[in-house]
């Protein structure tokens, strides 16, 4: 094409099948309004979720793999040493629970082993004898070679039994025995 | 694109007003009102005919929202990466599977959310506290995030087939993470307790009003997928109209009048 043509910018002949075709170069206008926007919104949430990612990964390497010892691999485990700061999973024992001031002492019992604890804090949830606990503290020896737990926190753990209250009230305090017995 | 705009090409800068048909059928209607109905059943079950249980007392209804949302969490990720497949699959590849699949992972999303709040709270009154990082809350955690992170990307502009192509990959891969979520409870030693239906420890009352549940999520989740990947049907054809128009003007610039 010709840019020095004269006839260049002449109106197009009327003929609409041509007119639909001819395509004159038009006058620069800012287009920046006419385009799509950024999406400066999914960007963001992307690099949220990004970082958020990587921290639920770093948590679960670090908090979730090896999240608690049972009673009974204190010692033993690797992980599960005295002295360093771990979770322990037992069962309450019956009869054992007592509060000393601000201090909760009970004892947990897993596989046969047991250990007894002294939490520093309020148990919460469903805290009760003959129910599965994970303690967050450490396990202290004593100079007679027994040990004994420093807890700071009690979480409940709930295990996968479901039982309707009432049938439990017929025979209350053997049922709670007998679940004693087969959680520990 | 062609045949949504029914202006005349002679006439190329009015284009007809959009379709204005709602995205209900009269299925849809029909699954909507079986929704409700079964929502009310839940209510009515979980919360006033399902007995309380013997250590969590009547905090156990809780399980009635979380466990159905939960699994239907993992049904919708599910379908959102089998979509996904069949859209990068080249004998069925059809926008319409990515519609599906990005419509599947925003219900999914939201169930999700569902499972955490609703956990969370069952965990303050069982466990003694909203959040711990064992292995079910922070792969679950994780899945989430993941998924808030496909639909970002699914906005991240592009032509349909592009935002189709690169979120597919993503669905695929992200799908594998249901059953890391799934059989965390088994692979490691959370806080979370063992599955509890599987190894039937639910009975009675209590396992029908989960299956009431279930059936009830289950509904809303078809109905919530179906409008929805209809919406998002409009607003791609929307875009698509935005690009024709804009041709349309373009041409008539050309015409000398």
């Amino acid at each position: 094409m010709d840019v020095n043509d004269p006839h260049l910018n002449d109106p197009a002949p009327n003929d609409t099948a041509l007119n639909d075709t001819v395509l004159r170069p038009r006058e620069v206008v800012p287009t920046a309004a006419r385009g799509r926007k950024k999406p400066w919104f999914a960007y963001g949430v992307l690099a949220l979720a990004l970082v958020a990612g990587g921290v639920f990964v770093a948590k679960f390497l670090t908090n979730a793999l090896d999240y608690y010892c049972n009673v009974d691999e204190v010692g033993v485990k690797d992980g599960c040493d005295v002295g360093r700061s771990i979770r322990i999973q037992g069962v309450v024992e019956k009869g054992s629970v007592a509060e000393t001031g601000s201090v909760t002492n009970f004892v947990v019992t897993f596989n046969g082993v047991s250990m007894p604890v002294n939490l520093s804090s309020d148990p919460t949830g469903l805290f009760q004898e003959c129910i599965p606990v994970v303690v967050t503290g450490r396990v202290v020896e004593n100079t007679d070679g027994s040990r004994v737990f420093e807890g700071e926190e009690v979480l409940v753990k709930h295990d996968e039994n479901y039982d309707k209250e009432n049938e439990a009230r017929v025979d209350k305090a053997n049922a709670e025995a007998d679940a004693c017995s087969a959680r520990t | 694109m062609t045949g949504f705009m029914t202006s005349p090409r002679n006439s190329p800068g009015t284009v007809a007003v959009l379709d204005r048909a709602p995205t209900s059928t009269t299925f849809s209607r029909v699954l909507g009102i079986a929704t409700l109905v079964g929502i009310g059943w839940l209510v009515v079950f979980g919360l006033f005919l399902s007995p309380n249980d013997r250590v969590q007392k009547t905090g156990v209804r809780i399980m009635y929202i979380h466990v159905p949302s939960a699994w239907l969490a993992y049904l919708a990720f599910g379908v959102t990466g089998v979509s996904s497949l069949a859209y990068l699959w080249k004998r069925t590849r059809s926008l319409a599977w990515d519609r599906l699949a990005g419509a599947s992972a925003e219900v999914g999303v939201l169930f999700m959310g569902i499972t955490l709040v609703s956990g969370s709270l069952w965990g303050r009154i069982s466990w003694g506290t909203y959040w711990t990082w064992d292995a079910r809350l922070t792969t679950t955690a994780f899945l989430f995030v993941t998924y808030i992170g496909y639909l970002a990307v699914r906005d991240l502009g592009g032509t349909h087939q592009q935002r189709a192509k690169r979120s597919a990959v993503l669905a695929v891969l992200a799908m594998l993470e249901v059953p890391l979520v799934h059989f965390s409870v088994t692979w490691w030693r959370p806080l979370h307790q063992n599955e509890t239906v599987e190894n039937g420890k639910l009975s009675g009352l209590m396992l029908f009003t989960l299956f009431v549940g279930l059936i009830a999520f289950t509904l809303l989740y078809v109905w919530l997928v179906l409008h929805r990947q209809r919406v998002l049907t409009l607003l791609d054809q929307v875009d698509d109209r935005g690009l024709d128009v804009a041709i349309a003007e373009r041409r008539n610039e050309s015409v000398p009048s």
